[in-house]
């Protein structure tokens, strides 16, 4: 009976624990799933907002715009049909707005219930005309073709430069500017903070004495607990201005400023995970090399780095993942301007920046809500990608050093 | 001729007296085995000879101990450590090469004592990988890792790294305790024929081997240095009853 009875409670505990692993497993499945298919359902949509159509004279040979030539049109950066395929003549557009321009208000009437003959006939009089309209005006009786406009598709998505997701009359997602933003930002972050929390740790685990090192560990560790809007705070207050005077900048808030909270803010993961690293090199590796007559510093140099080097690239990575995810303390200091960075003197805007700002302002389901969702796609991707590489660099030196 | 010699060493590791007032002369181009029940202060003794013990906190050491005539602890005219570490080579209980290719263990030494001449160490190398007897086994694959090879060739790998800073004494440590019996014979065999040229000291718990390779054995109990005599003599005809009981088996 009481074998029994432990037989089952092993069982139940054995089932306990299983079962824990799988949710896990299916969790991270889940929200895999989830982003993706949120992310992947905006290509295809159009880049035109809600119902909105252009249409153009039926003698007007062009037939289909970009969604980038479309802004440039509405910009004033193209001006003639020429531009785009068509013949020489400008482009006029006519808007809602201009209508008024041409009729009178009884012709449009009191309830605008002749508003799409209107346009209709205004389009069919002008040969130059690029008319926008909402999709219901276009009925059988409507004068003019509608012009076909590029579905949002992926190397459009990846390659666009422009990212303005709130542009009329099309929507512009270009992400290029953001992933090189993220990247730029993270990677300087990185190159900043792995030799000072690499220094450190080889400080702490070989040098510090025990009564330093019990100071230093917590000190470190309260750094890693500090909440990121407080680096953001403090990188706004301190960093920004810093690099605001030093540099002679319009603006402090640049690139640099978001590497330098970054570099911080990894620094508690770096040296806490190369410290255990560091620590875990047998002690008889150590006393090999010394008892060949190394010194202490030869030593470290060429026994216990490179056989923690795995350690230390895990540091590595998790410091990079840190940075590429992380969302607030960016958002507060690198002043968010959604252009091609050019230099680490500049504004720049990172991918979880922009998904944090902008989500609240997206309608949900719309074509921005939905891009915001492929940027977290983006995200994942990076961040895996950067996991499986450094992953197989540190899997090489172990075998084959 | 006297390589090694101490004289009456005390050392202490914080309260614990582990060492307790050892006088020993070890002669050059002979081998001596330190035999014991565990924590008798063998391993302890081995490790005064280059300095290993300075690594451990608290460790206080007195009395005097010789390499070659000269003080090893003392200060002032006493014998540096790199110097020291470099007379005296050591090999280990668990092979440990280091996390890089065969070559580049061997040359470890001469690197760190900073040697550069390219030919002179690959001349190094393989002269340590020959004494060792690895060297047929290795010589096509010395840019491969160290870890790729078997646990007694990495035990010789060990050997010969420390060989190669071409030392005068070689202290080894229960060098085949963590060996098969065909790897360990071929240490065995190695240690005979590296008595020509070094001064080999060697801690182990196995009597045979004790037997088989030295011809001079020290008995150590509880800290004391109980007898020590030529092997023969120890074995057969021990003078003091607590190592007649260890070596019969009874105890230990």
């Amino acid at each position: 009976m009481k074998r029994a009875y432990r037989q089952f409670t092993e069982r139940f505990i054995e089932g306990l624990l299983a079962l824990s692993g799988t949710v896990t497993s299916l969790t991270v499945l889940l929200i895999v799933v989830f982003l993706f298919n949120e992310g992947l359902s905006l290509f295809g949509t159009s880049p035109l907002e809600n119902k909105t159509a252009l249409v153009v004279n039926e003698s007007n040979p062009v037939q289909k715009l970009s969604a980038v030539s479309i802004k440039d049109i509405f910009d004033q950066k193209i001006t003639n049909w020429k531009e785009v395929g068509g013949k020489d003549e400008d482009i006029l557009i006519i808007t809602v707005n201009d209508i008024g321009n041409y009729y009178s208000e009884e012709q449009i009437g009191a309830e605008f219930e002749h508003l799409p003959d209107c346009f209709s006939r205004l389009v069919d009089s002008l040969p130059n005309a690029l008319a926008v309209i909402n999709e219901s005006y276009r009925t059988s009786y409507f004068k003019g073709h509608t012009i076909d406009v590029n579905k949002n598709n992926l190397p459009d998505f990846l390659s666009g430069k422009e990212w303005f997701p709130t542009a009329e009359p099309a929507v512009q997602l270009g992400v290029l500017p953001l992933i090189l933003g993220t990247l730029m930002v993270s990677l300087l972050a990185i190159l900043l903070a792995l030799p000072i929390g690499l220094a450190t740790a080889i400080y702490m685990a070989e040098i510090a004495d025990e009564r330093i090192r019990k100071v230093l560990k917590p000190v470190i560790e309260l750094l890693a607990g500090i909440p990121s809007v407080v680096y953001g705070f403090f990188g706004l207050i301190t960093i920004v201005p810093f690099i605001h005077d030093v540099f002679d900048l319009p603006v402090g808030e640049t690139a640099l400023a978001g590497s330098l909270v970054l570099a911080i803010m990894a620094l508690p993961t770096i040296i806490t995970v190369s410290e255990d690293a560091i620590r875990n090199t047998p002690r008889s590796m150590r006393e090999a090399s010394l008892a060949l007559g190394a010194n202490k510093w030869q030593t470290i140099q060429k026994v216990v780095l490179p056989y923690s080097m795995s350690g230390i690239s895990a540091a590595a990575i998790l410091g990079i993942g840190r940075a590429i995810g992380e969302t607030m303390a960016v958002l507060m200091v690198t002043g968010n301007a959604a252009v091609m960075p050019k230099s680490i003197l500049q504004p720049v805007r990172t991918i979880p920046a922009t998904i944090a700002a902008e989500l609240g302002e997206a309608p949900n389901g719309g074509v921005h809500y939905k891009a915001l969702f492929a940027l977290g796609c983006i995200l994942f991707i990076i961040t895996l990608i950067i996991n499986i590489w450094v992953e197989r660099i540190s899997a090489k030196r172990k075998f084959k050093k | 001729m006297r390589m090694i010699e101490t004289k009456n060493v005390q050392l202490y590791y914080g309260d614990f007296h582990a060492l307790k007032d050892i006088s020993m002369q070890i002669e050059s181009n002979t081998v001596t085995a330190l035999i014991g029940p565990s924590g008798c202060g063998k391993s302890t003794y081995l490790r005064l000879f280059n300095r290993m013990n300075d690594l451990i906190d608290n460790v206080r050491i007195e009395g005097d101990v010789l390499v070659e005539g000269r003080d090893i602890y003392g200060k002032g005219l006493g014998m540096r450590i790199d110097e020291l570490r470099k007379k005296v080579g050591m090999v280990f209980q668990k092979p440990n090469p280091f996390p890089k290719s065969i070559f580049e263990n061997v040359a470890y030494g001469l690197r760190v004592n900073g040697i550069k001449n390219k030919d002179y160490i690959e001349e190094r190398v393989e002269t340590s990988l020959k004494q060792s007897a690895l060297w047929n086994e290795v010589k096509d694959k010395l840019n491969k890792s160290a870890f790729e090879l078997s646990g007694g060739q990495q035990q010789r790998l060990c050997i010969a790294r420390a060989l190669a800073n071409e030392p005068s004494v070689l202290l080894m440590d229960e060098p085949a305790s963590a060996l098969d019996p065909i790897s360990t014979a071929k240490i065995e065999e190695l240690i005979y024929e590296l008595k020509e040229k070094y001064t080999i000291i060697i801690v182990t718990h196995n009597m045979q081997q004790a037997g088989r390779v030295s011809d001079k054995t020290a008995f150590f109990y509880l800290g004391e240095l109980i007898e020590y005599d030529t092997t023969p003599h120890i074995f057969t005809n021990p003078t003091d009853s607590r190592t007649q009981a260890y070596v019969t088996g009874r105890f230990g």
